[in-house]
């Protein structure tokens, strides 16, 4: 279902051709690698940047016509009104033709009605080291049907123009638009979910990798809602060095009853509350597969993941990574006190004159503000 | 007990029934009013690593051995720069200990010094550590050439013939004196390559932590550790000599429970027997030479060796072979130990910057060439020497009891160093002269009096540290060697805390739960069942077979360094070392959950009926 010759408007997530972040959008082409490294993520497709194109025909132009009009001083609810009209534009330009019925075949092929889905933005130059576009577009949970995911994607089309983006990209000089892909993915009935990043950001470790997780849905701990269980783990032994589990008395949880509500918070049952939310097996599969990732990427990665019912390392998805800021930019933390120090013989006596006993003070530069935790991507 | 200090060392109460235990040691070894200013400001801990007893008045010579020893190589010799030596006082019969720090506008220039004396040593590590087995293991035949026998009633006529020119007693005497010195040698040597060898494995203990701040001990550990060192020797003939019984056939005549001596007499009465009864003598000299105190291996001439007691070893050599029997295997995982070390360091190596991979492989290099010094020493030392030291003890106290010095030979050891040789003189005199001694007669009522101090000191429960205690505890040979941290300090402090939950040093990781087994003395080793927790004041390598049926071990002292946690590490078994109170706080039969990646004992649940064997044991 796509004009001959070009790239598909659907394609699989293990499609070579999702390899192209061009195509499929940041967030897609992250998740075809993920795929690509044999890691578990949840099944689902990519509505391409060819198939945003083909549905809005050639009318981009004219549709971006109010925010041209805008002055570049423009007053913040001056640049929303704009926005809004453009949206409303783009989502009825878009809601005909033959792009969403390609889509709708798409869904019914994943899932059928039995299967929510969620549908996320997956902007082009979003999740790039340097530019992080993390919550700037949309994303849809527990969307059930294909007429409700034929409206989520045109939803995601026209958050490429909520006043916020076009704000992020006025700021960031990305200048006009472009395209949307979205990605459209099975929703993990989440037993657990949590973050991970592959080195410990409160001192730039990377010999760890560090997990916070909370029972059932992982969206209250990504936006800082409550406070989620911590481990440290050591990549190379795999030990789990610490272990910080608080009481989680509550959780969020896919709706029992039907497509619209979206998830609901519910309390977490007593005798879990005080448990730790991952077990050392589903730890230790984590591990591994955030060191793949790591590895294939060759810079420390952040990412979310999600342990599907009824948990076990065979039921560690991953949700989507991307490369960490932070402490990355920097050198690996010195073993030495620096290029004076690099005989044993100096080591030693480095060693002898400070106190070896107790911590010893980081060398490296303080990192910017940053919460001890991992940085949770949008 | 109040909350930010220990009590003073002078205000510690002589226990009931021990008044006078002064004389028992020697004066400098005391508290006294002239050095009051100055040891009422320091911060003591017992040194119940080395010493968790009542100390003899002859074992005295143990601790004055590594007193004098440490310091003087830390100090004046190598120069340690943060560091002099370990400051020693008996309360109470127990030895309470202090690091000496060195001043701190010192440090620079012992550095520089340091650097040339110990870099010396390091540069030549092995072909100094080959010399130094010669000289230790001369010294260890020249002990064991000593003999003390009753003096002759006529010398024999070789006195003359071979003109020898000295008597049997001036012998005596002479040998007293070589015995001692030549102990008080081997330790020079023990702490010859000891210090710097630590200085040197802690470097690469504060390079990895510096890197990967996370770091656990036991990844450290791993990388430097598995090398298939002598000090496992022992424990592997043991492993040997039940893979020979199995071979011979001999499985079912070892699987009973008589005692060794009835045992190899009846395996003597045939051929295959008789070669593995053979094999055993064999192996006796030198590996079965392994002493079995609870803490530092002798430590104390109370502990008997695997020679002295086969029961000991054939115990291990029964289990082991049931084990055989069973399917199992005995052997140490030594090559996944070793393939496991290669992964660990090859993974954080690669994690360094590229200009540090270099001092690291160097770093890593000279820890791992200290180490087998670190953990063979023990055997060369703590064994040997001293196991032949003890006997040789022994042997001259039978010799003076025969004589009439003493009532019985263990009265020998309730005198000072000092004192043997004046009993010794007086023997000798009276034999030369044809006349009487003073003798038992004069030692009599001293050793008596004694002997009910001893038990009135063993009744008292030393507190575990005297006087103020430093904000932070960072001098490293403290905290490895000791497990002695600022932590462990205040958790002392709160002695009144919570009697849930005891902590210590993390020394080999994992959790299990299991019920407890309070074990203080070797003999009580046999009762240890298999998935029980081994709580005990420390252990030593004599103890290996106990390592093969327990699931943990907590441990009263010890680092990360001790032998418990080495061990346990080995076995890839979770353990708690240096909790400083497991022994009197946890009863068998309890349930205690031990958490060796945290270093936390938790107790579960209460042992239902009374204790069997609970808390400190009645023999020494």
């Amino acid at each position: 279902m796509s004009r001959a010759g070009g790239p598909a408007w659907v394609i699989g997530l293990d499609d070579p051709a999702a390899a192209d972040a061009a195509v499929v959008g940041g967030k897609g082409a992250g998740l075809h690698r993920l795929v690509a490294l044999g890691a578990r993520v949840p099944a689902g497709f990519v509505v391409t940047t060819e198939a945003f194109r083909a549905a809005l025909g050639d009318r981009t132009g004219d549709l971006e016509r109010p925010l041209r009009a805008l002055r570049p001083d423009a007053a913040i609810d001056e640049v929303e009104r704009a926005a809004a009209a453009v949206r409303a534009r783009l989502l009825e330009t878009a809601a005909a033709g033959p792009v969403l019925d390609a889509v709708r075949a798409a869904h019914d092929r994943l899932a059928g009605d039995a299967v929510r889905v969620a549908v996320r933005s997956s902007a082009v130059g979003e999740d790039a080291v340097g530019a992080s576009y993390a919550g700037e577009h949309d994303t849809y949970l527990e969307i059930r049907g294909a007429e409700a995911v034929a409206d989520a994607v045109c939803r995601c089309w026209a958050s490429l123009y909520t006043a916020r983006a076009v704000s992020y990209r006025g700021h960031a000089g990305v200048g006009t638009a472009g395209a949307m892909a979205v990605v459209v993915q099975e929703m993990v009935p989440a037993r657990a979910a949590g973050v991970f990043m592959t080195l410990n950001p409160a001192n730039g470790d990377r010999s760890t990798v560090v997990c916070e997780a909370v029972w059932g849905l992982g969206e209250p701990l990504v936006s800082g809602a409550v406070t989620p269980d911590r481990f440290v783990l050591d990549k190379i032994s795999g030990e789990v060095l610490r272990r910080e589990v608080v009481a989680k008395p509550r959780r969020l949880v896919r709706s029992s009853d039907g497509a619209a509500s979206g998830p609901t918070e519910v309390p977490v049952p007593p005798d879990a509350r005080e448990r730790p939310c991952l077990d050392d097996a589903e730890l230790a599969e984590l591990l591994a597969v955030a060191r793949r990732v790591e590895r294939a990427a060759g810079v420390p990665q952040d990412g979310e993941f999600a342990v599907a019912e009824p948990g076990g390392p065979e039921h560690v998805h991953l949700l989507q990574t991307r490369p960490e800021t932070v402490w990355s930019a920097r050198a690996p933390r010195a073993a030495t006190a620096g290029p004076g120090t690099r005989s044993a013989l100096s080591a030693v006596l480095a060693t002898l004159t400070r106190g070896a006993a107790t911590p010893v003070a980081s060398p490296t530069p303080t990192p910017a503000p940053h919460e001890g935790k991992p940085d949770h991507g949008g | 007990m109040a909350a930010d200090r220990f009590p003073s060392p002078f205000d510690i109460e002589t226990p009931p029934g021990a008044e006078g235990w002064e004389s028992m040691y020697d004066w400098y070894h005391l508290f006294g009013p002239e050095r009051r200013e100055l040891d009422e400001g320091r911060f003591w801990f017992a040194d119940r690593l080395h010493h968790p007893d009542v100390l003899h008045p002859y074992d005295e010579i143990q601790c004055e051995c590594w007193w004098q020893a440490l310091g003087a190589f830390n100090t004046r010799i190598f120069a340690m720069p943060p560091s002099f030596g370990v400051d020693q006082r008996i309360v109470n019969g127990r030895l309470y200990v202090t690091p000496v720090a060195a001043p701190a506008e010192q440090i620079a220039a012992r550095a520089e010094e340091f650097g040339r004396r110990a870099g010396h040593y390091y540069e030549r590590w092995d072909a100094i550590y080959a010399e130094w087995k010669e000289k230790v293991t001369a010294k260890l035949e020249e002990i064991r050439g000593l003999r003390f026998d009753p003096l002759p009633e006529l010398e024999p006529e070789s006195t003359v013939y071979e003109h020898v020119g000295h008597s049997a007693g001036f012998r005596m005497i002479r040998d007293f004196d070589r015995l001692v010195l030549t102990m008080y040698e081997t330790y020079q040597y023990h702490f010859e390559l000891l210090n710097i060898g630590y200085a040197a494995y802690l470097t690469f203990f504060a390079m990895c932590r510096q890197a990967f701040p996370d770091i656990s001990d036991q990844s450290i550990s791993r990388m430097v550790g598995g090398l298939r060192v002598e000090l496992y020797r022992p424990d592997d003939e043991l492993k040997r000599l039940a893979k020979e019984a199995q071979r011979l056939g001999l499985a079912g005549r070892l699987g009973g429970t008589e005692d060794a001596a009835t045992l190899f007499a009846a395996l003597r009465s045939d051929t295959a027997g008789a070669e593995w009864v053979a094999d055993w003598e064999r192996t006796a000299d030198p590996w079965f030479l392994i002493n079995t105190d609870p803490g530092h291996p002798g430590g104390y001439h109370t502990y008997p060796t695997w020679a002295d007691e086969p029961e000991i070893p054939l115990a291990s050599v029964r289990e082991y072979l049931r084990r055989l029997e069973a399917g199992e295997s005995i052997d140490r995982p030594t090559d996944e130990v070793l393939s496991e070390r290669d992964r660990i360091t090859a993974g954080y190596r690669e994690l360094l910057a590229d200009e540090e991979r270099a001092t690291f492989d160097e770093t890593l290099a000279l820890a791992r060439q200290v180490f087998a010094y670190i953990e063979e020493h023990v055997l060369y030392i703590e064994h040997w020497m001293w196991a032949t030291f003890w006997a040789k003890s022994k042997e001259l106290s039978r010799a003076l009891a025969a004589m009439g010095e003493f009532d019985e030979p263990e009265d020998m050891f309730f005198l000072r160093r000092y004192e043997v040789a004046e009993a010794i003189y007086d023997c000798v005199a009276g034999w030369s002269v044809g006349s009487r001694p003073r003798g038992a007669d004069h030692w009599r009522p001293i050793i008596t009096r004694r002997r009910e101090i001893y038990e009135a000191l063993r009744a008292w429960e030393p507190p575990p540290a005297l006087g103020p205690p430093p904000t932070q505890i960072d001098e490293p040979f403290t905290v490895m060697l000791w497990g002695i941290t600022t932590s462990t300090v205040s958790e002392w402090l709160r002695a009144d805390g919570d009697a849930g939950t005891l902590r210590g040093t993390a020394g080999s990781p994992g959790v299990v739960e299991g019920p407890v087994r309070v074990v203080t003395h070797p003999s009580e080793l046999t009762e240890v069942q298999p998935g029980e927790v081994l709580v005990c004041p420390a252990t030593s390598p004599s103890w290996a077979p106990v390592f093969a049926r327990v699931a943990a071990t907590i441990s009263d002292v010890g680092g990360i360094m001790s032998h418990t946690a080495i061990v346990c590490r080995e076995y890839g078994m979770p353990s708690v070392v240096g909790t400083g109170n497991a022994v009197a706080t946890l009863r068998t039969g309890q349930r205690v959950r031990v958490d060796g990646s945290e270093g936390v004992v938790t107790v579960l649940a209460p042992a239902d009926a009374e204790p069997d064997g609970a808390g400190r044991s009645g023999s020494p």
